[in-house]
């Protein structure tokens, strides 16, 4: 473990969470914290959630890659103990918009709104769906699809109860040099806003 | 495109994009059923003439849910009261308003719809066992062969000689409130302003499903192959075109209003504010509904030995009273009421209604015949975000 950093990988397999360049990548431990449950925009979230306990997971372990203008993030975690039933297990790289903008919340907020990569555990009918999608966050759980198709991309292994899943999208995402990763595990009905999330930006240093 | 997104490429249906309710952000709490928009779209039932034989809910089906993930789906489907209907047991699964505030409810599970009911169709014509091979549905484990839409039908409540039921179609309301609204923390969902119709964009539902569990009356589906909630949309490129919802039109009862009650001509409002006949399902649930009921009458019980109980009806009114309010005393005093005048050989404009002559008089402004409608394959007038959207069918 040590300072997140972007590292230069060469063959076609980075995707792969097994592949071996990411062997020579350094990995980061980020912590997480239930996604305050004060920040929760929606009066119905607040009522059927009051009482209970959620975002538990975590702490997620991030390396960071590139090749060319893609970037590619490998995440591991402890995953569900359950296997899927409503919901499934699901892990988000957050980016602030811009370098230099503050932006203090990994989640977003409405005035200050950030980007996300999300990859989702598919159910077997789901196998048509895309793994992966580039949302903007508003706010907890206030994830609307970004207009356009960025084109980012994931796969996925899991061992036991850990998930390794690598995300992959355009390098530009990075511009801010600051991620935020958030991690909703699905046998406890977390989605949208009610999830695990880092409660700073960590710093990706060059 | 979602289903809130009707196309206009030769002004048939308008593009939907204004919005009187979006979310995603602190809701403002409903207790009680509010005033409706402008133009809100209303439905009545007439309860009393339903039989039961579910052409509405085969109707809708047939228009809106037959693509893949939506085996389960009935938009539109009749109960069986008293009965658990679908979801199974949807009465006691919480969700709606309670002084102000959204109240935790329960997301059914396709289990609890009943699941996807399919058949051995192939075995049965092609297996080369002829009549050795009975049609039978196929367990899938998804709650088929234990529940279904209609699972409990006629059923009902009460002993012999006092068994009883009725039929209450149910569909989605398109709240005055909508919860299910509120509850979309992505802002999915939205109430279009020009006739109330409750919608959901489904290139924004990122399927959290929080609609759902606040729905009090469980009638949002989850279409799990293409991770969207899914609802009526009170057909609504057939009202863009003058036509009815496919539910009413098709009725062969012919005991479905539609309209707005606002419009004081129209036999909507003179049942809903008029008369006073025709209320909401769980008005308790705050939610206010813009879909009506006139309650159903009973015959008299009988006694034991039995003669008849002229006093008391059959269907106890305690229990309508669950279901309708406290007001459907008085409702079922005045149809009571106009009954016994028009037994008596007077007339009763209430029942002249309710009678329905003329089958179009149901349909208020919505009385075109899907039939006429150009349907060639480049006046599509809808497209619900599908590779292959239904169009404004009959």
């Amino acid at each position: 473990m040590g300072a997140l950093t972007v590292t230069e990988v060469d063959g076609e397999g980075a995707l792969d969470p097994g592949d071996p360049a990411w062997g020579a990548v350094t990995a980061t431990e980020v912590p997480l914290v239930p996604i305050p449950f004060d920040a929760q925009l929606n009066a119905y979230v607040r009522a059927a959630w009051t009482g209970r306990e959620y975002g538990r997971s975590g702490p997620v372990e991030l390396a960071l890659a590139e090749q060319g203008d893609r970037l590619l993030a490998r995440l591991s975690w402890e995953g569900s103990a359950e296997p899927p039933g409503e919901f499934s297990d699901a892990v988000a790289l957050f980016f602030p918009p811009a370098a230099g903008t503050a932006a203090p919340v990994t989640i977003g907020t409405r005035v200050e709104p950030v980007s996300l990569w999300l990859w989702r555990d598919r159910l077997p009918v789901q196998q048509a769906l895309p793994s992966a999608t580039q949302l903007v966050a508003a706010g907890p759980g206030v994830f609307r699809p970004e207009s356009a198709d960025a084109g980012v991309s994931a796969r996925s292994s899991r061992s036991g109860r850990k998930w390794t899943v690598v995300l992959a999208g355009p390098r530009q995402a990075l511009a801010a040099q600051r991620v935020g990763v958030a991690v909703w595990d699905g046998s406890n009905d977390e989605r949208a806003g009610i999830g695990a999330v880092s409660a700073a930006w960590t710093e990706v240093g060059s | 495109m979602g289903s809130g997104r009707g196309t206009d490429e030769q002004g048939v249906g308008s593009p939907v994009s204004a919005k009187t309710m979006t979310n995603g952000d602190d809701a403002v709490g409903h207790g009680g059923e509010g005033v409706a928009p402008p133009g809100q779209i209303t439905m009545v039932f007439d309860l009393n003439k339903c039989m039961g034989c579910q052409t509405c809910s085969v109707a809708c089906k047939v228009l809106w849910t037959r693509e893949e993930g939506e085996d389960h789906q009935w938009w539109m489907s009749v109960n069986t009261q008293p009965g658990l209907g679908a979801p199974k047991g949807w009465e006691g699964m919480g969700g709606g308003w309670h002084d102000g505030q959204p109240v935790r409810g329960h997301q059914p599970s396709r289990e609890e719809f009943g699941g996807g009911w399919d058949f051995n169709y192939q075995e049965v014509l092609y297996g080369g066992t002829g009549n050795a091979t009975h049609l039978r549905p196929v367990d899938h484990g998804d709650g088929t062969t234990r529940w279904g839409m209609n699972w409990d039908e006629d059923q009902g409540g009460g002993e012999y000689p006092n068994s009883y039921y009725f039929y209450l179609p149910r569909l989605c309301n398109h709240c005055t409130h909508p919860v299910c609204v509120s509850a979309c923390p992505s802002g999915a969902m939205y109430k279009r302003h020009e006739d109330g119709v409750v919608l959901r964009d489904e290139s924004v539902c990122q399927g959290a499903r929080f609609c759902m569990e606040a729905c009090p009356y469980k009638k949002i589906y989850f279409n799990y192959a293409r991770n969207v909630a899914q609802h009526c949309i009170m057909c609504f490129p057939r009202l863009e075109v003058g036509v009815a919802p496919a539910c009413a039109r098709q009725c062969p009862g012919r005991l479905v209003f539609v309209g707005s009650a606002e419009d004081e001509e129209s036999p909507i409002h003179k049942l809903v504010h008029e008369w006073e006949v025709a209320l909401p399902l769980h008005p308790e649930f705050g939610t206010g509904p813009n879909i009506f009921y006139v309650p159903p009458l009973a015959p008299s019980r009988l006694h034991e030995d039995f003669s008849i109980d002229e006093e008391t009806p059959r269907i106890p009114p305690e229990y309508l009273e669950s279901l309708f309010g406290p007001r459907v005393h008085a409702a079922l005093a005045t149809l009571q009421g106009e009954l016994a005048r028009v037994r008596a050989g007077g007339q009763s404009e209430l029942l002249e209604t309710l009678v329905v002559y003329r089958w179009t008089d149901l349909f208020g402004k919505y009385t075109t015949d899907p039939a006429t409608l150009d349907r060639t394959p480049d006046r599509v007038p809808v497209r619900m975000g599908r590779t292959s959207g239904p169009t404004a069918a009959p």
